[in-house]
């Protein structure tokens, strides 16, 4: 059957040719290796020994290699080696993570104590990247790493939080503290959305990669530049790669982790209280020539508060000061004997804000990482893991619970007369005491199964040394529901006359809806992978790998309505309007990858490598890419004439250059077809309606994946024993045929809408970098490090119609211009008085400004033509993404203490608030308190300056609300992010108990914000969300204690 | 070597499994035209998504464009007779923007999807009768739409046939036909049609017929012909003019009237169609039965033509006229009702039962200048008092009270409290806010109740209530609480019926000088004896475009009909529309109600530029397009 099998052609789409002379240098090579190997056998000498650290305990796994060969051997769990060497002349180096290299002449010896020493040093670190691991130093991408410690120094239930401000080059925003929402933007370098790999299998994206359990993670790497393109089609964006822990051989080792927290929004914007709310009514009826609404004996009694008067306070009657979370976590990992293994169970808790008590999410993981030596030479790896998560909401969603705490007057009450058994009927509309309650508006529930399997064989070849096979298969499955039931429910009035309550059902009738995904992906990865010395000095690696992904997915969802609200089962619901839905899709990917690494005596590196990709999403002559990259460093701290100078420890310049992918656009746009979705229907006879088709699209056969061009110059110092080090890189990407449609050039009488297709392009160019230092005075350590990225997008071509004039083309032009320049208004100041507004220029239209007030706004008339318009705008502001990042984190540890800070900023953005925040009476409910500071009216007509614009509804405004620097700030912020304490327990009568380690430690997150004092209030970070309206969830400021106890 | 063996057997497997297809996919939700086009009724779901992009101007249609029921409908409610003289909105003061009333793209995509049927039809496997009425029916289609571009641009590109693009933009530019042509064409479409359509579909389907066919023609030839005959009140000069791409000959107006009386006059010569209930014994009656004529148009077979229908309520197939445009009190939990504020100008418009063949504006007191005052209370004006908030309106033409709900008439089994404010007994006048009034142990509020949702005229809270005295009904359905959500409403649309085309009869008959004049007198006579009138009126110019601003309100007619009139631009020349404040006396006792005409609160006038007559063309960068003049 093998043979059969064998016998069969390789595959139908052959490799190209370049990866094949790869092939065929790997095999001659492993020829020469084999002839080596059998010729030295003869004439060797066994030693043995023992490795041990710096507390003479036995180090399990140290690996011990013969300098110049790829031949060597690992200690066992007791830490001895044997290992035959030539009898005379041989280095043994011997190396564990963590610890200094060493290498020691073998001479006549023939046993050996080794004790190593621990080391700070970074450059011996192990780091993993694509289809495989790399020492640090001999590294020519642009690869960032982290570490399992480093990334819990911070506690959020989001690991992205986790990571901010903490990686070079890795763009992190939170758009809003909702308790599982996950809703923090990933970005690296500015590039956009990497792809995430988790153990060595390409796996879906931010939002399930944010929700791993840090104590899960043993390392988190991250590709930057070319080097993504061993990733090929999906790596346009750069490559987040997450490697879990695994166990080791030893004793089981038992740790528990618990965190409890509490969490509160790092500011509110205060709203008017009944006093000042009432007051400005007042104005707003002057301003507009009516009647006021309130009498001085009203005011004066919101004044005083007196019994019906109190004002209410909606965001406290809404929301608490706080909530909770919690963590734990308890894992079981060693080895013995053939089997090792790291297993773990995790549970999370996050309680949201809202006083119901009806929001909130819970999240319990399973991890179980097995190896198992199967027989000397074949080792098998199993990788389970599991994730369920569910997270609760009441009703309405939080927007709109939200947007009630801010519009809600403050003269009116929670519930009618009072009596809490009758929510009272507001007259914005939205009462968020009776939204914030499941009991009333129903709830909605989501829930994430995760399940994901990795097996893996790997076949340690043993007549040709460094040479092994790894087959690997994957099957992942993630299952989501979805099930809301939104309930009509009665709001109520209260006529004191009568003293009868009346009722007005809200959202009438009650509806229930279920939606289920399920996604299936399976992986099979083929690979080979060796190692090798040449003549002593030329070390080379050689990796190839076949990979193929599927998936299928599928969708649907149910809906009902109630005639009567039963209870929350579909079908209890009636069979009014009920609605079914669904869709399936696939997908699927096929890749081979080939890389070749070579140093000379570690100075010189290169690395070569391709990925030849294919996808199903495009035409079959079209699916095909290759994806080289080629990148060199030189090491320059390894010249004789860099070593005379002592303090430089490493000195290393590095460039990489390649092509990757990024596979886009909707599948299938070459196959032409009728479709159901997409067309309008229409109602031949009553009663009878059908589902349109709509005309096919226009095929495009061309299309086609667009194409990143990366390029990357890096240099690494480390001076003083790497005490200091320093890493700076420059880069650029080119993305050329990103897909556009060329319905902008065509006449728009064509009817059609052209397929996309790959016109336009784009670059990013960015610099970052990134120093640290440690020191350390007697016991105690500290260490400072920083990074720093900045990086904007130009549109390099753009694809659109004819410009009418040159004046449209340099108000509408992209082309060659950065993306983020937001056009505005140039602020000029206020109006004084009515003469000034009576000889400004012209800036509401046909209106003239019949609407302005003294205090309003007024702009720049650029082109001096006594009219403010469109073309008086200029660019003014930088846009809605932040183009700098930057992070510093101090640590230090004293005896049993530790402690880390970490500061965060971003900058070069702006926000700009709608609504609510941008606009006084925005639905014509409360208003934020900053407005109360105004222009107004005194008793004589005279205006009184303040610091916003008189109090007027937005159909009495003039052009007050249009772009200007009155409006769009400046967000940049920099952070206190986190910080914490902790301290180590090394007691004798714990160990006598047999517990090993106990650590208590403290921290916080998102301590503090220096901000512009206006966007402070809504915290910098968050996005605008919906409608501009900046009425997302809360970001939140946390404060924890956790207790970690090792056994 | 055996692990070897197995691991190597392994890799073999994967790779073997690899090679197969792995990325030959297949899309999933693609259907192939030769499986679509086999049988009549896959051929009906293609046509379903042709009828849906109809421009057909119903409740879906705003001047945002067509169809405005799928995404996200919130456009605030601001329907298109906002932008005449028939109502205003709650709380929107904006007239007619730029960008306002557009059909450019989805025009053209129409075009192009109903030129694919016409390519494919000769391939079609169908008997001869079914393939000339797809012929007939992709001609109507081509028809409206092509009505629906001339009327908007003047002059279009004509596109007949499936434009291929081949990666030369230049052979796809079309220039624009002249107006002449362009109108000349959509009469020739619709003569195509009409020899082509049957009477009826078999199922009763609601697809052109010949009929509608014919009312097609007859409502377009109508507007061409009314542009060539007063496009001189408003004259524009540019290269469109010059070229003729916009404009029509004065001396084409004879042949367009002409064709506009013989296309309804062959509807009304079919005998097939007829006015709903058209003897009423009473106002009340007739009332009732216009009412009932526009709640569900299906009740009256004979009279509506073609309906547009709406079917299921949510999901992008109902409308939001039920939510819109019911009063504050009847909002049922909708956030922002009663945005449709019919105006004192339509008001005015109707008849009163006693003054047949004239427009009876509101009478509130018997000053000479009672008609054009609106500079609001005076105490000292000797105001007429009614006994009712609705009483002033007695007597006059029963489709008022059907269009709009009145002060203090019943809507959904509550009286609908419309007030604006209350004098006290010492002349002292309370409008528009301030504080209850306790007189005589009798507590009086401003808006006529304490409850916020107890009234629906003047407060300024949420924009929900009326700022003109009168809420809207024409069209809702007063028996059916509204779902208070997007699309619920499920109202079918006449978008052809009878009335109108007497109408288009009557005018071109009257305008043109020409035809039966008797029979064009009885056709505008037979539309108000239908609305309760006993008394005839002669065939004048102003009869009739009097009773098409009653019969045919809020149908969305008046708009074109400014348009293709010319008349906007004198209509609205720094013009305020009006409102109706009925107020409560208590200077008397019982207390009475008096009424103060007044300009709309809170609103600005409008102007009409001469421009507006035409729409601008969009991306005229691309297409190569004359852009109309002043643009």
């Amino acid at each position: 059957m093998n043979k059969q099998l064998l016998s069969k052609p390789i595959c139908r789409h052959i490799l190209p040719t370049a990866l094949w002379r790869v092939c065929i240098a790997l095999c001659v090579t492993l020829l020469v290796q084999v002839a080596a190997f059998a010729q030295t056998a003869a004439d060797e000498t066994l030693i043995s020994g023992e490795v041990k650290d710096e507390k003479n305990s036995a180090i399990p796994g140290a690996s011990i290699v013969l300098q110049g060969t790829a031949k060597g051997t690992t200690t066992d769990v007791n830490g001895k080696f044997s290992l035959s060497v030539p009898k005379s002349g041989s280095v043994i180096i011997v190396s564990f993570l963590g610890y200094k290299r060493q290498e020691i002449a073998v001479g006549n010896r023939t046993n050996f104590d080794v004790k190593l020493d621990p080391s700070s040093d970074e450059l011996q670190e192990v780091v993993v990247v694509g289809y495989g691991t790399q020492r640090k130093q001999t590294l020519t991408g642009a690869i960032s790493n982290i570490v399992s410690e480093q990334i819990k120094t911070t506690t959020h239930t989001s690991l992205a939080q986790s990571l901010q401000g903490k990686v070079a080059g890795v763009q992190i925003r939170q758009n809003s503290g909702e308790p599982g929402s996950f809703s923090t933007n990933i970005n690296i370098r500015g590039f956009g959305e990497p792809l995430y790999v988790v153990d060595g299998v390409a796996r879906d994206g931010g939002y399930e990669f944010q929700k791993i359990n840090p104590d899960d993670i043993e390392s988190i790497s991250v590709l930057k530049d070319a080097s993504a393109a061993i990733f090929g089609i999906r790596a346009g964006n750069g490559v987040v790669i997450v490697t879990t822990k695994k166990g080791k051989q030893g004793k089981p080792q038992f740790s528990y982790n618990m965190v409890y927290g509490r969490q509160s929004p790092t500011d509110v914007p205060k709203m008017t209280s009944a006093l000042q709310w009432a007051e400005m009514r007042n104005d707003a009826a002057k301003n507009l020539g009516e009647n006021p609404v309130y009498t001085p004996e009203e005011i004066e009694k919101f004044r005083s508060g007196a019994p019906g008067y109190q004002g209410t306070d909606w965001y406290k009657e809404t929301l608490n000061k706080s909530a909770s979370q919690q963590q734990h976590f308890i894992s079981a990992s060693g080895g013995e004997g053939v089997v090792s293994y790291f297993t773990s169970f995790g549970y999370q808790k996050e309680n949201g804000l809202l006083k119901s008590g009806d929001m909130g999410y819970q999240k319990y993981t399973f991890r179980s990482n097995v190896g198992i030596d199967l027989t000397k030479n074949l080792k098998a790896d199993l990788i389970l893991s599991g994730l369920f998560d569910k997270r609760e909401q009441p009703g309405d969603n939080f927007f709109n619970i939200y947007k009630g705490t801010r519009i809600a007057l403050p003269t009116e009450r929670p519930y009618a007369n009072d009596n809490p058994r009758y929510p009272a009927l507001l007259s914005g509309g939205y009462n968020p005491v009776a939204l914030a309650n499941r009991e009333l508006t129903g709830y909605s529930q989501e829930v994430n199964k995760f399940f994901q399997s990795t097996f893996a064989l790997t076949y340690t070849i043993p007549f040709v040394p460094g040479l092994r096979i790894k087959g690997l298969v994957a099957y992942d499955s993630n299952n989501y529901r979805a099930k809301s039931v939104s309930k009509a429910y009665n709001l109520y009035t209260y006529d004191a006359a009568t003293d009868k309550y009346t009722a007005h059902t809200q959202r009438n009738p009650s509806r229930i809806g279920n939606n289920f995904t399920d996604n299936n992906r399976i992986t099979f990865q083929g690979q080979l992978l060796y190692n090798t010395v040449i003549a002593k000095n030329h070390n080379l690696g050689a990796t190839l790998v076949y990979e193929q992904q599927e998936s299928h997915n599928r969708w649907a969802g149910l809906g009902r309505e109630y005639a009567f609200f039963t209870n929350d089962q579909i079908d209890q619901a009636g069979l009014n309007n009920q609605t079914t839905s669904g869709s399936e899709s696939e997908y699927a990917s096929q890749s081979y990858v080939g890389r070749l690494n070579y140093d000379f005596k570690e100075k010189y590196l290169l690395e070569v490598a391709a990925r030849y990709d294919g996808s199903y999403r495009y035409h079959p002559d079209r699916r095909w890419g290759l994806f080289p990259v080629v990148s060199a460093g030189w090491r320059v701290s390894e010249e004789a004439f860099l070593k005379q100078i002592p303090f430089i420890s490493n000195l290393k310049l590095r460039g990489s250059y390649g092509l990757v992918g990024a596979d886009a656009g909707a599948p299938f746009q070459y196959v032409p077809g009728f479709s159901l979705t997409g067309g309008g229907g229409y109602e031949f006879t009553n009663g009878n309606y059908t589902t349109g088709a709509a005309s096919p699209a226009i095929v495009n056969e061309k299309l086609t994946w667009f194409k990143s061009n990366i390029q990357d110059i890096g240099i690494d110092v480390g001076l003083w024993d790497n005490k200091i080090d320093f890493t700076f890189d420059i880069y650029q990407r080119d993305r050329k045929g990103l897909l556009a449609r060329r319905n902008v050039s065509l006449p728009n009488t064509f009817g059609g809408t052209l397929p996309e297709e790959n016109l336009n392009s784009d670059r990013v160019r960015g610099i970052e970098f990134s120093a640290a230092y440690n020191g350390q005075i007697r016991d105690f350590k500290y260490g400072i490090s920083g990074n720093f990225n900045f990086a904007r997008t130009q549109n390099r071509y753009v694809e659109r119609g004819e410009f009418l004039s040159s004046m449209d083309k340099w108000r509408g032009g992209a082309t060659n211009r950065w993306n983020d320049v937001v056009w505005a208004y140039q602020l000029e100041g206020q109006f004084q008085n009515k003469d000034e507004i009576v000889y400004a220029p012209i800036q509401n239209g046909d209106l003239g400004n019949t609407r302005e007030l003294p205090g309003d706004f007024r702009y720049k008339d650029v082109d001096g033509n006594g009219i403010i318009d469109g073309n008086d705008a200029i660019p003014l502001f930088f846009g809605g993404d932040p183009k700098m990042y930057y992070g510093v984190t101090l640590n230090a540890s004293w005896k049993g203490f530790d402690f880390t800070a970490l500061f965060q900023g971003s900058g070069k953005y702006s926000v700009r608030f709608r609504e609510v925040y941008a606009e006084v009476f925005a639905f014509r409910g409360n208003t934020p308190e900053y407005f109360y500071d105004r222009w107004q009216q005194s008793e004589d007509g005279q205006w009184i300056p303040g610091t916003w614009p008189a109090s007027r509804f937005n159909y009495n405004v003039g052009a007050m609300y249009a772009e200007s620097g009155a409006w769009r700030k400046d967000a940049s912020y920099l952070r206190f992010k986190s910080a914490q304490l902790g301290y180590t327990f090394n007691l004798g009568w714990l160990k006598k108990i047999g517990i090993s380690d106990v650590r208590v430690y403290g921290n916080a997150h998102n301590i503090f914000t220096w901000a512009d004092s206006f966007v402070k209030p809504f915290d910098p970070e968050k996005v605008e969300g919906l409608f501009g309206a900046g009425l997302t969830y809360p970001v939140t400021r946390s404060y924890n204690f956790g207790i970690n106890v090792k056994f | 070597m055996r692990y070897l063996k197995h691991t190597l057997t392994l890799l073999v497997v994967l790779v073997a499994m690899s090679c197969g297809n792995v990325l030959d996919k297949q899309p999933l939700d693609k259907l192939q035209g030769e499986n679509l086009f086999s049988n009549p009724e896959g051929v009906k779901l293609y046509m379903a998504n042709l009828y849906y992009q109809l421009p057909t101007e119903d409740f879906t249609f705003f001047r945002q464009g067509f169809n405005w029921n799928t995404g996200d409908p919130n456009n605030g409610g601001f329907a298109p007779a906002m932008s005449t003289d028939e109502a205003v909105h709650t709380e929107f003061g904006d007239f007619i923007g730029n960008d306002d009333f557009q059909w450019w793209d989805q025009g053209y995509k129409l075009i192009r999807d109903v030129n694919i049927l016409i390519d494919i039809i000769p391939t079609l496997d169908v008997n001869e009768e079914e393939r000339k009425a797809l012929v007939g029916e992709s001609a109507f289609i081509r028809a409206y739409a092509y009505f629906a571009l001339v009327k908007r641009y003047g002059g279009v590109p004509l596109i007949t046939s499936v434009q291929k693009y081949e990666g030369d933009v230049e052979a796809l530019k079309v220039p624009r036909s002249t107006e002449k042509e362009t109108w000349d064409f959509v009469l020739k479409e619709c003569d195509t049609a009409i020899s082509s359509l049957g009477d009826s579909w078999p199922g009763g389907e609601r697809r052109a017929t010949k009929w509608v066919a014919y009312a097609l023609k007859a409502r377009a030839a109508l507007h061409a012909a009314s542009l060539a005959k007063y496009s001189d009140r408003a004259p524009i000069s540019g290269t469109a003019v010059d070229q003729k791409l916009v404009g029509l000959d004065k001396s084409a107006a004879a042949e367009y009237y002409k064709a506009a009386a013989d296309a309804s006059e062959a509807v009304i010569n079919s005998g097939k169609f007829g006015l709903y209930k058209p003897n009423p014994a009473t106002p009340e009656e007739a009332a009732n039965n216009y009412r009932l004529l526009f709640e569900d148009p299906n009740n009256a077979p004979e009279e509506a033509i073609f309906i547009k229908g709406y079917a299921r309520p949510g999901s992008g197939t109902g409308h939001n006229y039920g939510i819109w445009f019911q009063p504050n009190q009847t909002a049922n939990g909708w956030p922002h009702p009663g945005r449709m504020n019919p105006t004192l100008e339509l008001m005015d418009a109707y008849e009163s039962y006693d003054k047949p063949g004239e427009s009876a504006p509101v009478s509130t007191s018997g000053a000479a200048n009672d008609a054009t005052d609106y500079t609001g209370f005076n105490a000292s004006k000797q105001y007429k008092r009614f006994d009712t908030e609705n009483d002033i309106f007695k007597g006059r033409d029963a489709r008022m009270w059907a269009t709009m709900i009145l002060p203090g008439t019943n809507w959904k089994g509550q009286k609908i409290v419309i007030q604006a404010g209350f004098i006290k007994p010492d002349g002292a006048a309370q409008i528009m806010g301030g504080d209850p009034f306790t007189h005589n142990g009798k507590t009086y509020y401003t808006y006529g109740s304490a409850d916020r949702t107890q009234y629906s005229g003047f407060d300024t809270w949420g924009g929900n209530n009326t700022r003109t005295g009168v809420s809207f009904k024409k069209f809702l359905n007063e028996g059916l609480n509204i779902a208070p959500g997007w699309n619920q409403c499920v109202t079918d649309f006449a978008d052809f019926r009878y009335a109108e085309i007497l109408l288009i009869y009557a005018e071109a008959i009257a305008e043109s000088g020409t035809g039966d004049k008797v029979k064009g007198a009885k056709a505008l006579n037979d539309i108000r004896r239908r609305a309760g009138h006993k008394t005839e009126i002669p065939l004048t110019i102003n009869n009739v475009i009097r009773e098409r601003r009653v019969e045919l309100a809020f149908e969305n007619k008046r708009f074109w009909d400014l348009i293709r009139r010319r008349e906007y631009h004198t209509l609205f020349n720094n013009t305020m529309r009006h409102a109706l404040l009925p107020i409560l006396d208590l200077r008397v006792t019982p207390a009475k109600y008096i009424f103060v005409r007044i300009n709309v609160p809170r609103s600005n006038p409008s102007t009409f530029d001469y421009r507006q007559y035409y729409r601008y063309i969009p991306g005229i960068g691309a297409n190569g397009l004359v852009q109309n003049p002043q643009y």
